[in-house]
């Protein structure tokens, strides 16, 4: 990352769960401090159960829903311990990186 | 605990309480009551496992009967050929390969408890049943809006207001420990945890704990999961959410066992004594319904008093009460397995080559009779879809503000469509709309008089005049009385024509939209070709009196509201010229002459009615005409069909017919509803024309030769298909542990608050199905078993969307349901091994007629 370009860095956590589980992550991510999310309905891929359909025409709520969060680096690992919580009976993938933004103050 | 440390905690606890929820089924409030698989969130582990994981939590036995299955053999339901083919392996639906691990020795099964209950297990107190019995008073007074609470205050808030003037809270806890309840924090959330630590239970321990509060009263807990998890965001009412819900119960706990400044030393013991006089009565209750779980778990799992050959009796000798119970329940599913696909296993008729019309029913079972009884009336085909007929709406009459979410619960509604009075109809209109308005005051004034302090006395005086006659009129002469009241409502509000506004606006669906939906109705239930000059969409309901639980009979695709007004709206856009010509262009050629007609079938009558026959073009009058009459003679035979099945109809003091029963407000079984449901099958309706199911199957039409990628299987599977299973387990559940999972007794439901009943004069709401909608007396009219999904479709193409959809690999290598398949007519059926293995069908026993599947075994 080059400095001259003035970000910020943050921590980026993107789970994949069910439709049916979108709400208690988005309880999670509001306990853990976060200021917003990003959902994106329906995705597919393939993942450990084999692939997974997107779109399903009459239920919504097991169709997977990608969720995106970014939040400073010091409250994420609160939030990966309740995601990881979350996951262990249940279908989705967590994904944490490294994240830079351009207004931190929006995240913090 | 540092800020960070607090904040960590807090989110553990959140996934803590999700954890804990899986154990317990949301529950819909009374107005749409919607059938739910008890143990839904627990699919990710097998059938088997989650009944051991609901037994340890819930403390159900989750198995039918031996009683119930000694009754099934006597009576040749099932027989040592179904009890010989499990034993050897040989049946694909009995998950064969379990047959050496049920010879294993089981690990025990440990009850959990909360720390309420241990303690109570150690000083003989009840402090576990005095905990229910007031978060439960609390619970319906939060509902009932009598705590008084400010526009966005949660229940744990509200109840930390009033809790500290509560005397028998000072009873319980004394007065310090009154003060206490409401002194351990304003967050719901730090309270949980601050209640936990007192209680000394360790983060590891802390979902299961949370669990078995939950369980202690699935009812509260079930509606606060829901209010939590399923109801929409804009959902009016006082908001009960799980958080909240475990606040106050664990706020009682902590005070009355852990708080030292409450209970210092031994006055614990001696508060528990005080607690053991003054529960007394509740805990009777609650002792008794234990005894009873007690009797059917030691029911459930032990030897089938029946005689046996040897051989049989041998290997059965050796299995464990649970392994038992899982040898009887497969042998009994096999049997009606059998029975089924033996009626099924022919080369299908032809269709009639031009019908009259197309009739397209819901699914639900209550629709096969007619449907079979319809297609012997004359030249009728028939198909099966759900009944929002792929159109998710929320509906507004067009004489109430109030909208209905008419779409399955699977669904948001993606849009609004309101009901509105045809132009040329202002002045009825105007009329109806005072008269609904008049009636409504009135009802207003009288619940408001009804409820006051003083004035529900005058009321009772002053009203009995009218009301003494009233009340012997419905009860003397309900149909008489029905009538009366017809007349009446004609009289003050008659009926002004209506259309379901479904033009497009900014606010609603655009034509593309509207177009989208129609072709998914249309191919999903293979009715892409061949359109008959009228197409009915016919919907479903059920009018019956006094029934705190008629939601559950109406159309469960529909969020438990009738039919009529999807049906309504889906015709509304099969008939217009833009959303025909946008269907021309994905390939579907609906002629000009053809006209979809709206109706709804009363499932508690077995009438038809046209809707909206204002609109029938003047060519189709004589077409309607005669369909109705074949409908009229359809729906007579179905009900006289289900008639026979209603107990207390031969003798002296018989009932009176279906539509008596639907009129009688002391009727408790109007009609049988999906009792007996048993099989779901996705096929042409061929596959199935002439057999008598029963009405014991949901039907969904299905063509699998227009769906070469499977989309509307998969469409099918995981929206119409679950749902049938939710129907089917709830009935399953409810009839192998009435004491937990059914309603109870309807002659003892008080209604708390609008969202459900209770049993007697409080505790904990009633989940399931009232005990009258499963039992004949003592007797199960239901026939508990799993699911059997019958599905004509290429082997490959199921196994492809099965692998892509991970709640159908749960459902069907978990066997909570099972399926059987075949390609096309000319192939035999095969059965569906967990895992995905398929083997040919053969039945146990080829020399069995099949008598008893006609009679509806």
């Amino acid at each position: 990352m080059d400095e001259t370009w003035g970000l910020s860095q943050m921590t980026r956590i993107e789970v994949v769960v069910s439709g049916e589980d979108v709400a208690v992550a988005a309880d999670l991510f509001s306990e853990a401090g976060a200021r917003g999310f990003t959902a994106v309905s329906n995705v597919s891929g393939l993942g450990h159960g084999g692939h997974h359909q997107g779109r399903l025409l009459f239920n919504q709520r097991d169709a997977l829903a990608l969720l995106t969060v970014v939040l400073p680096a010091e409250r994420a690992g609160t939030l990966v311990e309740g995601l990881r919580s979350l996951l262990v009976n249940r279908s989705g993938v967590m994904l944490v990186s490294d994240t830079w933004v351009s207004r931190p103050e929006y995240f913090r | 605990m540092s800020s960070d440390e607090r904040g960590s905690a807090r989110v553990r606890l959140l996934a803590h309480v999700e954890e804990a929820a899986r154990s317990i089924a949301p529950l819909w409030p009374l107005s749409t009551a919607i059938a739910v698989n008890p143990l839904w969130d627990l699919r990710q582990m097998p059938f088997h496992q989650a009944v051991r994981h609901a037994q340890q939590v819930l403390g159900i036995s989750g198995y039918p009967s031996s009683a119930l299955f000694a009754l099934a053999y006597a009576a040749g339901r099932v027989n040592v050929g179904d009890l010989r083919a499990v034993l050897d392996g040989g049946r694909g639906v009995a998950a064969c390969r379990d047959v050496q691990a049920w010879h294993e020795p089981e690990p025990g099964t440990r009850r959990l408890k909360t720390a309420a209950e241990r303690h109570d297990g150690i000083f003989g107190s009840q402090v576990a049943a005095s905990v229910d019995r007031e978060v439960a008073k609390w619970c319906a007074a939060y509902l009932a809006g009598i705590v008084p609470t400010g526009p966005t205050e949660g229940f744990y808030a509200a109840w930390r207001e009033v809790v500290v003037f509560d005397p028998s809270a000072r009873s319980l806890a004394g007065g310090v420990g009154r003060k206490r309840l409401a002194e351990l924090g304003a967050d719901p959330e730090n309270a949980i945890l601050t209640c936990l630590d007192l209680l000394g239970i360790s983060d590891e321990d802390r979902a299961t704990e949370l669990a078995r509060h939950l369980a202690r009263m699935p009812g509260w807990a079930g509606h606060a999961k829901w209010r939590s998890r399923w109801a929409a965001p804009d959902q009016p009412g006082p908001s009960l959410h799980l958080v909240d819900y475990l606040a106050v119960r664990l706020s009682y706990e902590a005070v009355l066992l852990a708080d030292e400044a409450v209970l210092p030393g031994s006055a614990r013991g001696h508060t528990a004594k005080r607690h053991r006089a003054r529960t007394a009565p509740h805990h009777r209750r609650t002792e008794g319904a234990a005894q009873a779980l007690d009797d059917h778990r030691a029911r459930a799992g032990g030897s089938v008093a029946v005689d046996l050959p040897d051989d049989v009796k041998r290997r059965l000798g050796g299995l464990s009460a649970t392994a038992l119970a899982k040898v009887w329940l497969a042998a009994y599913e096999g049997h009606y397995q059998d029975r089924l696909l033996g009626a099924l296993d022919r080369p299908p008729p032809e269709p009639p080559p031009h019908p009259q019309a197309q009739v397209v029913f819901c699914i639900d079972v209550r629709s096969e009779g007619l449907r079979r009884h319809l297609e012997g009336c004359g030249p009728y085909e028939t198909f099966g879809f759900a009944g929002f007929f792929a159109l998710p709406i929320r509906f507004s009459p067009w004489w109430s503000d109030e909208a209905m979410d008419l779409c399955p619960v699977l669904l948001r509604p993606t849009t609004r469509v309101a009901e509105r009075p045809v132009t040329s109809t202002g002045q009825a209109a105007s009329r109806e709309l005072a008269g609904r308005q008049a009636v409504a005051a009135a009802q207003r004034a009288f619940d408001a008089t009804r409820k006051g302090a003083l004035s529900q006395f005058l009321l009772a005086e002053a009203g009995g005049i009218i009301g003494g006659p009233i009340m012997v009129a419905k009860t003397l002469a309900p149909s008489w009385y029905q009538a009366v009241r017809r007349w009446a409502h004609q009289l003050i509000a008659p009926p002004a024509a209506t259309v379901v506004d479904v033009d497009p606006d900014a606010d609603a669906m655009s034509d593309d939209e509207r177009a989208l939906y129609a072709e998914a109705a249309l191919t999903t239930m293979g009715l892409t070709r061949g359109f008959a000059p009228l197409v009915v969409l016919c919907g479903h309901g059920s009018t019956t009196e006094n029934n705190p639980h008629a939601s559950s009979l109406d159309c469960g695709a529909c969020g438990g509201n009738r039919g009529g007004p999807s049906a309504r709206a889906a015709a509304a856009i099969l008939n217009r010229q833009a959303t025909r010509g946008l269907l021309a262009e994905r390939g579907i050629i609906v002629p000009a002459t053809t006209w979809f007609l709206a109706a709804e079938h009363d499932t508690a009558t077995d009438t038809v009615s046209v809707l909206d026959p204002h609109l029938v073009p003047e060519d189709h009058a004589d077409g309607v005409a005669t369909l109705q009459s074949a409908l009229d003679r359809a729906g007579a035979a179905t009900a006289a069909e289900r008639a026979s099945l209603l107990p207390g109809t031969e003798g002296r003091r018989r009932v009176t017919g279906p539509a008596g029963r639907a009129a009688d407000w002391a009727q408790v079984r109007p009609e049988w509803g999906l009792a007996r449901n048993a099989a779901f099958i996705v096929a042409p309706r061929s596959v199935s024309a002439g057999v008598d199911l029963g009405s014991r199957c949901f039907l969904h039409s299905y063509d699998a030769a227009t769906d070469p990628e499977g989309v509307a299987l998969e469409t099918i599977l995981t929206a119409p298909m679950v749902v049938a299973h939710w129907i089917n387990a709830q009935y399953y559940f409810s009839t192998v542990d009435p004491d937990v999972l059914s309603a109870g007794d309807k002659t003892a439901h008080n209604i708390v608050a609008g969202v459900g009943v209770v049993q007697g004069a409080g505790g904990d709401l009633r989940v399931g199905l009232p005990l009258q909608s499963l039992y004949d007396g003592d007797r199960a009219y239901h026939e508990p078993m799993r699911l059997l999904v019958v599905v004509e479709a290429p082997e490959m193409l199921l196994e492809a969307v099965i692998a892509r959809n991970p709640v159908l690999e749960e459902l069907f290598d978990g066997q909570w349901v099972h399926v059987a398949a075949r390609e096309g007519g000319h192939d035999h059926w095969k059965i569906r091994r967990a895992g995905g293995g398929w083997v040919h069908w053969t039945a146990a026993d080829a020399h069995t007629d099949t008598k008893e599947h006609t009679n509806r075994g």
